[in-house]
C-alpha cells in the first residue's frame, strides 16, 4: 500500500515539477516517469541505508541513465529528462533545518546540517554527471539500438 | 546570401545561446552550441566565453575578427525554450539552408508556447503538496501545502511586475510560506489537531529552492567552467539563503509573540 502511495504521489509531484519547468509536452509523461523510479530508488535505499550520501547519488544516477537514454532514443537534450526528476532530492530539508538551528542558538548542529546539504548537493550532480560520462561510452551502441 | 555572412551568422549563434542561457542550460552546453553553429559556416578561428551574465564571441579569419559580447538579464527555467534551440541548432549545422529555409525555422524560436498561468500555479501546488505526501506528510498537511505552494506562488507572480531582485523576492517567499505553515498550525492546533508546521514549510520550499541552478553550477564545475560554475553555485546559494532568512523572520516572529 505504502509502495503504491508512493508511486503515485511521486509520479504527479514530478508532474507538477516539469509543467513548472514549461517542458515540451510531448516529454511530460516519460519525464515524470523517470523521476518516479528515481524516486522510488532513492526512498528505498533512504530507507535500508543510514548514509546521507548515498541515496541522492544512487537517485540521480538512475535519472541520469534513464534520462539519457530517453534523450537518445527521443532525439532530445538529455536534460529535459533529467531535471525534473532530480527535484526531489534537493535538501530542502536540510536547508530549512540549518535555519532552524541557528534560530535556535545551536550552531553545530546548524554546521552539521548544512554541510550534509551542501554533500547531498554535490552528490546529486556527481550522479549525473557520471551518468551522462557512462553514457558516451555506450552511446553509438545505444543509437544502432534504439533507432 | 546571408546565411554565409559572418556577422549574420555569428549574431545568429548568440541569439541562439542567449535563448539557452536564459532558458537555465548548462554553460558548456551554449558554448559548444555557439560555436558549433559558427565553425559549421564560417572558415575561422572560433572563441566562446559565456558567463551566467554574458556571451563573449569573437571570430578571427586571416583577414579580420570580429567579436560580439551580449549581456544575459534573467534567467527562468524553461525546457521547452532548451529543447528547440538544441534541435534549431542541430538542423542548422547539418545542412546549408536557404534564406527561405532558414526563415522558417527562425519561426520555431519565436515563438516558444507555454503553459497558461492557471496550469502552472495549479501544478506549482500539486508537486509542493504532494512532496508532502511524498515525505510522510498526512492528507491534511498535503492540502494546507498545496494551498501554501498555490498562494505563494500567485503572489509573487503578482510581485513580478515590480521586478524585485532574487533576494528580496525569495525572503518574501520564505516568509510567506513560513506565515502560512505556522498560522495553519495554530488554527488547527485550537481544534485540537495537531499538525507538523516543519513538513508543511518545507513542502513549499521546494517548488523554490534553486535545485536546478546548483546541479547545473556543480556540473559546470565538473566540467571545467570554473569561473561560471562557481557564479552559478554562488547565485544557487545566496538563494536559499534568501529562503531560510524569510522563513526564519516568520518563524521568529510567531515564537515570540505567540
Amino acid at each position: 500500500m505504502n509502495f503504491i502511495l508512493q508511486v503515485i504521489l511521486s509520479f504527479f509531484s514530478i508532474f507538477g515539477f516539469a509543467i513548472i519547468f514549461n517542458i515540451p509536452r510531448r516529454s511530460i509523461f516519460l519525464a515524470s516517469i523517470n523521476g518516479m523510479i528515481g524516486w522510488i530508488v532513492f526512498f528505498y535505499i533512504q530507507k535500508f541505508s543510514t548514509n546521507f550520501i548515498l541515496p541522492p547519488l544512487i537517485g540521480s544516477l538512475i535519472v541520469g541513465l534513464i534520462g539519457e537514454i530517453l534523450a537518445i532514443y527521443h532525439k532530445q537534450p538529455a536534460t529535459l529528462f533529467i531535471i525534473p526528476g532530480i527535484i526531489p532530492f534537493v535538501p530542502g530539508y536540510g536547508i530549512y533545518y540549518t535555519m532552524f538551528h541557528i534560530l535556535n542558538n545551536d550552531l553545530s548542529n546548524a554546521l552539521s546540517t548544512g554541510v550534509e546539504s551542501i554533500f547531498v548537493a554535490i552528490a546529486i550532480a556527481c550522479g549525473v554527471v557520471v551518468a551522462t560520462s557512462l553514457t558516451r561510452f555506450i552511446r553509438p551502441y545505444l543509437e544502432r539500438l534504439l533507432n | 546570401m546571408k546565411t554565409n555572412d559572418e556577422n549574420f551568422v555569428i549574431n545568429l549563434a548568440i541569439s541562439v545561446g542567449k535563448i539557452m542561457l536564459e532558458s537555465g542550460a548548462e554553460i558548456y552546453r551554449v558554448e559548444e552550441t555557439i560555436e558549433r553553429m559558427i565553425s559549421s559556416k564560417i572558415d575561422s578561428k572560433v572563441d566562446v566565453f559565456v558567463l551566467p551574465t554574458g556571451i563573449i564571441v569573437s571570430a578571427k579569419s586571416s583577414t579580420d575578427s570580429i567579436t560580439r559580447l551580449e549581456r544575459i538579464q534573467s534567467s527562468k527555467i524553461d525546457l521547452e525554450a532548451i529543447s528547440r534551440a538544441n534541435s534549431f541548432s542541430r538542423i542548422y549545422t547539418q545542412n546549408s539552408l536557404t534564406d527561405e529555409e532558414l526563415d522558417v525555422l527562425l519561426m520555431s524560436l519565436t515563438d516558444i508556447p507555454k503553459f497558461s498561468k492557471k496550469t502552472t500555479m495549479f501544478f506549482t501546488g500539486l508537486a509542493g503538496g504532494l512532496f508532502t505526501g511524498l515525505t510522510g506528510g498526512s492528507f491534511l498537511e498535503t492540502i494546507i501545502t498545496f494551498i501554501a505552494s498555490l498562494s505563494v506562488g500567485l503572489i509573487l507572480d503578482k510581485l513580478s511586475k515590480f521586478k524585485p531582485n532574487f533576494f528580496i523576492k525569495n525572503i518574501i517567499g520564505g516568509f510567506l510560506i513560513a506565515t502560512i505553515g505556522v498560522l495553519s498550525y495554530f488554527l488547527f492546533k485550537s481544534f485540537g489537531i495537531n499538525l507538523d508546521y516543519n513538513r508543511i514549510i518545507i513542502g513549499s520550499l521546494m517548488t523554490l529552492v534553486p535545485g536546478v541552478a546548483l546541479t547545473n553550477g556543480i556540473r559546470d564545475l565538473i566540467s571545467g567552467e570554473l569561473i561560471a560554475g562557481g557564479a552559478r553555485i554562488l547565485e544557487a546559494i545566496f538563494i536559499a539563503i534568501a529562503l531560510a532568512f524569510g522563513v526564519g523572520i516568520a518563524l521568529q516572529i510567531s515564537f515570540s509573540f505567540v
